[in-house]
């Protein structure tokens, strides 16, 4: 039974590797329900290190016992080998070790890292800047250049700088401020955090990059849409697609021309959406994303704890 | 209010407006009309110690000083948001990431069409 699993577990890892992020990243329906993709992402990312993992486990373990549940326990117990343990039992064994404390231990990691920077981000944002009118989680920072962000954790932050209030009029900055804090409110750093994560843990892997990527323009999609739920007035789309185009344009030119894929980078993707929005995606559509994703969460589980089972 | 973040940010705001080192005892006498106890100006100190914004040096009795001005602080924020990479990602979420030039015109004119649409219908 093990070998099997072994291969299958490791088909899947491969397919989630390589073509399976890939097709999901140049897809078009992603534009079209960014909060199913972002679902879909995060079940590609967590199948495809369980199955990797997992193939390397019931391969390196399969000397001690007919299911990985049966293997661990034996191998755990210190119990003889049923079969001749060779080298490749061996090598699978501490690969899947690597690998498994190199991604929680990055993950952990960035997590400390994200972490430190934001503490450090708020206290000197408390200490330097006045709260502003608009209320207390709100602050407006003495600053020409039009920035809006914030900070997300326990006591979210968001900060406006008196360049965006200058250059933008009410209703655009109304406009960022709903974006900013449909951020906050769905907790978007907690999608993209593995992701930064295992780009950082996976530099040789192009889907990390892709995932990475994907996941961060498709948060800022789903906060443009959660903004627009929130605001009133006669364009909204339009208010908040200019109000982009002119944040764009006033913080723009400190990249180097062709530091960045120019047409079509994600920027230009969610003007273009906002302006000229294609249909939603239909509902029917959606329930198979969703059920891919659950399968794929499903899949490898099933087949590391179903061989004890049966 | 007397928490200790409004503490912080008026010791602060003292240090940078005296621009000078200051002792503890001066601070305290300093904020008379809040009532502070010695401890308490301590306390805050190191805190502020701790997060960066304040350097004593060895005299005695030891004299406070404010480390960088408000501008530098909000500059040196601003380098980190404007310029993120990497992990600082994470840490925040910008509005809009930064583009190129060129990028920008394309913007410019993707909005601009768009108006011309609306009012040729």
């Amino acid at each position: 039974m093990l070998p099997a699993t072994a291969l299958a577990l490791g088909l899947l890892a491969a397919l989630l590797a390589w073509p399976v992020p890939a097709a999901l990243s140049r897809a078009s329906w992603p534009q079209r329900d960014p909060l199913a993709a972002l679902v879909c992402w995060q079940a590609i990312g967590l199948a495809g290190g369980l199955s990797i993992i997992g193939a390397l486990l019931t391969h390196g373990l399969a000397p001690w016992g007919h299911s990985l549940p049966e293997a661990w326990w034996h191998w755990v117990t210190r119990q003889p080998p049923e079969e001749p343990v060779r080298g490749d039992h061996w090598v699978a064994q501490t690969l899947a070790a690597v690998l498994a404390v190199e991604l929680l231990g990055v993950l952990l990691l960035s997590l400390l890292r994200t972490a430190r920077t934001r503490r450090r981000h708020r206290a000197l944002l408390e200490l330097v800047v006045q709260p502003a009118a608009a209320g207390e989680d709100t602050r407006l920072l003495d600053h020409p250049a039009p920035v809006a962000f914030c900070i997300p954790g326990a006591r979210p932050l968001l900060v406006l700088s008196s360049g965006m209030v200058a250059e933008l009029d009410v209703a655009q900055v109304d406009a960022v401020v709903a974006h900013e804090r449909a951020h906050l409110t769905e907790h978007h750093h907690l999608l993209l955090l593995p992701f930064v994560a295992w780009r950082a843990a996976l530099p040789v892997l192009p889907a990390a990059d892709r995932a990475h990527d994907a996941v961060r323009d498709l948060v800022e999609m789903r906060a443009d849409d959660v903004a627009l739920g929130s605001l009133t007035g006669p364009d909204r789309r339009r208010t908040l697609a200019a109000a982009i185009v002119a944040v764009a344009a006033g913080a723009g030119g400190q990249l180097p021309d062709g530091a960045l894929a120019v047409i079509g980078g994600a920027v230009a993707v969610r003007v273009r959406r906002l302006l000229a929005p294609a249909a939603p995606l239909p509902v029917a559509a959606r329930v198979v994303a969703l059920a891919c994703a659950l399968a794929l969460l499903l899949v490898p589980t099933l087949l590391l704890v179903l061989p004890a089972l049966v | 209010m007397n928490t200790l973040g409004d503490l912080e940010r008026a010791v602060l705001e003292h240090l940078w407006a005296v621009g000078a080192p200051v002792s503890a005892t001066q601070l305290r006498d300093s904020f008379a009309d809040r009532g502070l106890a010695l401890t308490t100006v301590h306390t805050v100190l190191s805190r502020l110690e701790q997060k960066g914004f304040v350097d004593h040096d060895d005299a005695r009795p030891r004299q406070f000083r404010a480390r960088g001005s408000r501008e530098e602080h909000v500059a040196e924020l601003m380098h980190e948001v404007l310029g993120q990479a990497g992990d600082r990602q994470a840490a925040l979420a910008r509005f809009v990431g930064s583009v190129g030039d060129d990028e920008v015109r394309m913007l410019r004119e993707l909005l601009a069409g768009a108006g011309d649409d609306a009012a040729a219908r």
